[in-house]
């Protein structure tokens, strides 16, 4: 893969007009299945073999997303996270075997966006980096203001109010608390750890227990029917997300 | 020669030395000192020399010092001679319990060296089964990703291999589980759980197998109380298996019913189906791991492990796994997990 240096500087002023992947896997068969199924959905997608070489690539190329495989020889999953995540935002994709909830959860800690677990249909695939390159475009646009619509839900994040068809809903202080954060960064899991510290501020502690039986609750007040919930979806193992696009 | 020693021949060398060291120093001591202490130091000699080569030297070392014992320490001296008859006893019981403390010390040494051989065994499956399951799982990847690549062209037998790869990744999903749960290296994490998070989950997992099915839920009550304590991913195993089993043996103009109560202490998650139902003989038999019923309708494909695996699952988790005959035709599985409570019920609406 060779590019000149104008065409990198081009990719960084207009990362959505040509927007660029970057994959990194150590199995070739891998990342050629998914470069088949991501190049359709953009301009090109660049790989790299290793961990080391991946992390160089995101610096240099500037990828409008990275999809990640767990299984590196070379370098732990979570380092190449970690290390990218110390300069960008580039959305990342994880790719993992069903066996490793833990390990998913780690990445999503470390950083990572989203994941996929393998054998993953290309659809989804598809699906998911398609909602995560919708999702970077949105930050940091005027568009992301305090108020959010969806499926006829109104909620006011600056003057803590949620409507339902006009009709105010009363939350608890817990439950506007996990809503706020579910909602404000819609469309990526989050994980366990990562909603306990954001509603009670570490990520350890008796409340801890009853996180999820606050989300039932909170669905029962907001969704229209519990049961099969559109808003706030379950991410089994690893933790919930927030479904803007309903 | 090396058939004619045995192996680690220094070490007979030494204990032998050993031994006639002991002899010696007991001589220079014979005035000053018991029977008893004899033995004692005899045995010591023996069962150290035991610990260090194994029985056979032990066994040896034994019968040397019965030997030395006899000639040098016990009168008349330098006969094998004894002229008090109850030195024989004393002579007697050394013998035995060297032979004896040499045997217990080469069963322990072997037992430790099997222990240490399972646990090798143990690691070892563990490798296989996540590098089985790695190995296996990436060509699969790539030939779901070909396949839909080609479907997408138009070919409907790529579709029918993008079937098939997902038939195989359950499959190979479901054996590694087994063995898992058979292993006893099934970790489970029991938490507060609301059943309407498990039915949501659930649901969504079957949507696209049920296709145009019905699901009906139904929960007693105030959905508030309906909260037990298990594991999540555990239960949504058991669940999921419950509703595609009840999937593949009913007629699809039939609903399939999924609805939770809660007793004092526990909560029960009932699958309801009008599908043929299980003959009284065949009850028992339906947990057994690739159990299939003999009059399985043509079509049905499956492992025969599902409800194998939800069984194991839900005693993993405290909770339990039943058949009932339903009412009017069809089958109910109870699925039972522990419920949370009152104490902790409370606290949450805190």
């Amino acid at each position: 893969m060779r590019f000149s240096i104008s065409a990198t500087a081009e990719l960084v002023a207009h990362p959505m007009t040509d927007p660029l992947i970057l994959v990194i896997d150590d199995e070739p068969q891998i990342r050629r299945a998914v470069r088949n199924t991501l190049e359709p959905l953009v301009g090109r997608v660049l790989d790299a073999e290793s961990g080391r070489n991946g992390v160089n690539l995101a610096a240099s190329a500037r990828p409008a997303l990275i999809v990640l495989d767990l299984g590196l020889r070379d370098m732990d999953g979570g380092r190449v996270c970690r290390e990218i995540r110390t300069w960008c935002n580039v959305p990342i994709i994880v790719l993992s075997a069903r066996h490793s909830d833990s390990e998913k959860v780690a990445l999503l800690d470390a950083g990572a966006d989203d994941y996929v677990t393998k054998p993953f249909s290309p659809d989804e695939l598809r699906a998911r980096v398609r909602a995560q390159l919708r999702r970077a475009a949105l930050v940091g646009s005027a568009d992301a203001s305090a108020v959010i619509e969806v499926d006829g839900l109104r909620i006011d994040l600056a003057a803590r109010t949620v409507r339902r068809e006009g009709d105010p809903i009363r939350l608890t202080p817990t439950e506007w608390d996990l809503l706020r954060a579910l909602v404000s960064r819609a469309g990526r899991t989050l994980t366990h750890a990562q909603l306990f510290r954001a509603v009670w501020g570490s990520s350890n502690g008796d409340p801890q227990a009853y996180l999820r039986v606050h989300v039932a609750n909170l669905r029962r007040k907001i969704e229209r029917d519990a049961v099969r919930p559109r808003l706030i979806v379950t991410e089994p193992g690893v933790g919930y997300s927030f479904s803007s696009s309903t | 020669m090396r058939r004619l020693l045995p192996e680690r021949w220094w070490l007979w060398l030494v204990w032998g030395a050993a031994l006639a060291l002991n002899t010696v120093i007991l001589l220079s001591l014979r005035g000053r000192l018991d029977k008893a202490h004899f033995a004692l130091a005899y045995l010591l000699v023996v069962l150290v020399g035991s610990a260090s080569g194994g029985q056979r030297l032990g066994l040896s070392l034994a019968v040397l010092a019965f030997f030395c014992f006899n000639f040098f320490l016990l009168p008349p001296y330098h006969t094998l001679f004894v002229a008090e008859p109850l030195d024989w006893l004393v002579l007697l019981a050394f013998l035995v319990t060297a032979a004896v403390a040499a045997h217990l010390l080469a069963r322990a040494r072997s037992e430790a060296a099997q222990a240490g051989a399972l646990r090798e065994l143990d690691r070892f499956k563990d490798t296989l089964l996540a590098s089985v399951s790695h190995d296996l799982r990436t060509p699969l990847t790539t030939i779901k990703a070909v396949a839909n690549a080609i479907s997408q062209e138009g070919d409907d037998r790529a579709r029918v291999i993008e079937t098939e790869a997902d038939r195989l990744n359950a499959f190979v999903g479901d054996l590694l589980d087994l063995s898992r749960i058979q292993g006893g290296v099934l970790p489970v994490q029991a938490e507060l759980i609301a059943a309407e998070d498990l039915l949501g989950v659930a649901i969504r997992q079957v949507s696209a197998s049920f296709g145009e099915r019905e699901l009906r839920t139904h929960l007693a009550g105030d959905a508030s109380l309906l909260v037990g304590r298990f594991d999540f991913l555990h239960a949504l195993r058991v669940l999921v298996n419950l509703l595609e089993n009840a999937h593949k043996y009913s007629p699809l103009s039939e609903p399939i019913e999924l609805s939770v109560n809660r007793t004092d202490w526990e909560l029960l998650f009932e699958v309801a189906d009008r599908g043929p139902g299980i003959a009284p003989a065949e009850r028992e038999r339906i947990w057994e791991p690739f159990y299939r019923p003999g009059d399985a309708p043509s079509g049905v494909d499956g492992t025969g492990l599902g409800l194998a695996i939800a069984r194991r699952l839900a005693m993993a988790q405290n909770g339990s796994l039943q058949y009932q005959p339903r009412s009017g035709g069809g089958s109910v599985f109870v699925f039972y997990v522990p419920a949370a409570s009152n104490d902790e019920l409370d606290a949450i609406s805190l």
